[in-house]
């Protein structure tokens, strides 16, 4: 599968997305986690510790005049796999996680790696590895290079205004957009009210595959700095995504 | 003077954004307030509901989307994409929302 | 864009995007204040932390750091710890908050009273003295 799990800033995507990946894992499937965040995250989810490391300067050439293309693209002989391969960090259950990097000073810092992520994420072969994608909480990012190869947008709501008018925006967006992944599903998270999917349907029109209940115990684990499937295994919250998991690989949808 | 509010998303931005414009206005200062973020929420929480915080998303939207007039001046930055918040808060979306930019964070 | 704003006499609160893109793109003098806002939890400080450096190498005059969310001293503690000899102001975690974002209107107006509240708006008078 190849699942992409977007949504507004705080909506709680990387925590989903995490477990989501390592329950995945455990099930003993190739699970390559793609962090597109310049902010990091996602590695606290999955159970791996803050790390900057992504790809390297090395990796990249720059274009030659006259030759068409991005300014920076992988060195010759350095294909999508083999970068793929050289870079993803291994991780708890088997999980490989791949990111360009991390932002800390300049946005010019992480231009080449940026670079070679997109191309990598052209060029990679999609039946290789479950891909579990984690979109940072702009409306922006989705729609330029992920549509084309997620199966399924999961969107991430949280049952507030914000979240919904965000949400609304987004399935709009990925309605419109060029190439429209095959699926488009709601999950409410942080849910506190029993009519909160409901409604989260009724304004955003997108169907929920999953509610997945405010849980304290999940709230802990971030707080801590764990991944919720290592701190909180037992929670409702993980539950929900197990289910969600579950609900994937059956491709048996709401 | 000139204050920017920056964090996590979800961190409470937004909120704490809204707060301190409306009480400074409140305190008789001329306040703007400006909207950067590419999930345009602050017309929320300054007060000025659901409807009018769509309506000028929406706007700014389908402004970018056809590469149409930008401001380039403060008047017309307030002209153009503003909305008048209570407490006297002058406020615009600014972020170029669903334009895609290559590869930049 | 901050960069060209700067009518007379009014006070620019920027709400900027979510993470230190625009922080690190903002040039000399666009701004006197940074208002940093971190909840007690890991990701949140990263981006936090990383923030504070940002705008120390850019000179940034006075760097506030908000510590939101905060349930206990532990909580504190945590924040005080990660931004040592810097301003740092406390708003308490508050339902209120919680239920005004459900609600979709401003907590300004739903529960002037309540905590968080209280809190930012005693920011706001220390942000510019009245």
């Amino acid at each position: 599968m190849r699942v992409a799990f977007i949504g507004k800033g705080g909506a709680g995507k990387s925590a989903l997305a995490g477990t989501f990946a390592r329950l995945l894992a455990r099930e003993g499937e190739q699970v390559l986690v793609i962090d597109s965040d310049p902010m990091p995250g996602l590695a606290l989810s999955l159970g791996l510790p803050v790390t900057d490391a992504g790809i390297p300067d090395d990796a990249t050439v720059e274009r030659q005049a006259g030759e068409e293309g991005p300014r920076f693209k992988l060195r010759p002989g350095l294909s999508a796999s083999d970068a793929i391969e050289r870079y993803a960090v291994s991780g708890p259950d088997g999980v490989c996680l791949l990111q360009f990097g991390k932002l800390r000073e300049h946005v010019g810092a992480l231009m080449r790696s940026q670079h070679a992520f997109h191309q990598i994420r052209q060029e990679m072969p999609l039946d290789r590895w479950h891909l579990i994608g984690d979109l940072p909480g702009g409306t922006r990012q989705p729609f330029f290079g992920w549509a084309r190869f997620a199966s399924v947008m999961l969107v991430v709501i949280e049952p507030s205004e914000k979240g919904m008018l965000s949400a609304r925006r987004l399935a709009r967006l990925s309605n419109d957009g060029e190439e429209a992944p095959a699926e488009i599903l709601a999950v409410v998270n942080k849910a506190r009210h029993e009519d909160d999917a409901a409604r989260i349907e009724a304004r955003t029109g997108l169907r929920v595959a999953v509610t997945v209940p405010w849980d304290e115990e999940l709230a802990d684990a971030e707080r801590l700095g764990e991944a919720p499937i290592d701190a909180a295994p037992n929670s409702a919250a993980v539950q929900a995504i197990a289910s969600l998991v579950n609900q994937l690989q059956t491709g048996v949808l709401p | 003077m000139k204050i920017a509010v920056v964090g996590k998303g979800g961190s409470g931005k937004t909120t704490a954004s809204a707060i301190i414009a409306r009480v400074l206005a409140r305190n008789g200062a001329a306040v703007v307030a400006l909207d950067g973020d590419t999930n345009p929420n602050l017309g929320l929480s300054l007060g000025v509901g659901v409807d009018e915080t769509e309506r000028l998303v929406g706007m700014r939207q389908a402004l970018d989307a056809a590469d149409g007039e930008h401001a380039s001046d403060w008047d017309s930055l307030l002209d153009l994409f503003g909305s008048d918040g209570p407490d006297g808060v002058r406020f615009a979306v600014v972020s170029q929302i669903d334009n895609p930019e290559p590869g930049c964070p | 864009m901050l960069g060209n704003v700067d009518p007379a006499d009014a006070i620019v609160v920027a709400d900027l995007e979510a993470g230190i893109g625009t922080l690190t793109r903002l040039g000399d003098g666009a701004v006197d204040i940074v208002v940093v806002v971190v909840e007690p939890v890991p990701k949140s400080m990263e981006v936090g932390t990383r923030a504070a450096a940002v705008a120390a190498e850019k000179g940034i005059e006075r760097l506030v750091i908000v510590a939101n969310r905060v349930r206990d001293a532990a909580d504190l503690d945590v924040i005080r710890a990660a931004f040592p000899g810097h301003e740092v102001i406390v708003v308490p975690d508050d339902g209120a908050i919680v239920e005004a974002d459900r609600r979709g209107v401003a907590p300004l107006d739903m529960t002037p009273e309540a905590p968080a509240v209280l809190a930012l708006s005693a920011l706001a008078e220390r942000l510019v003295p009245v």
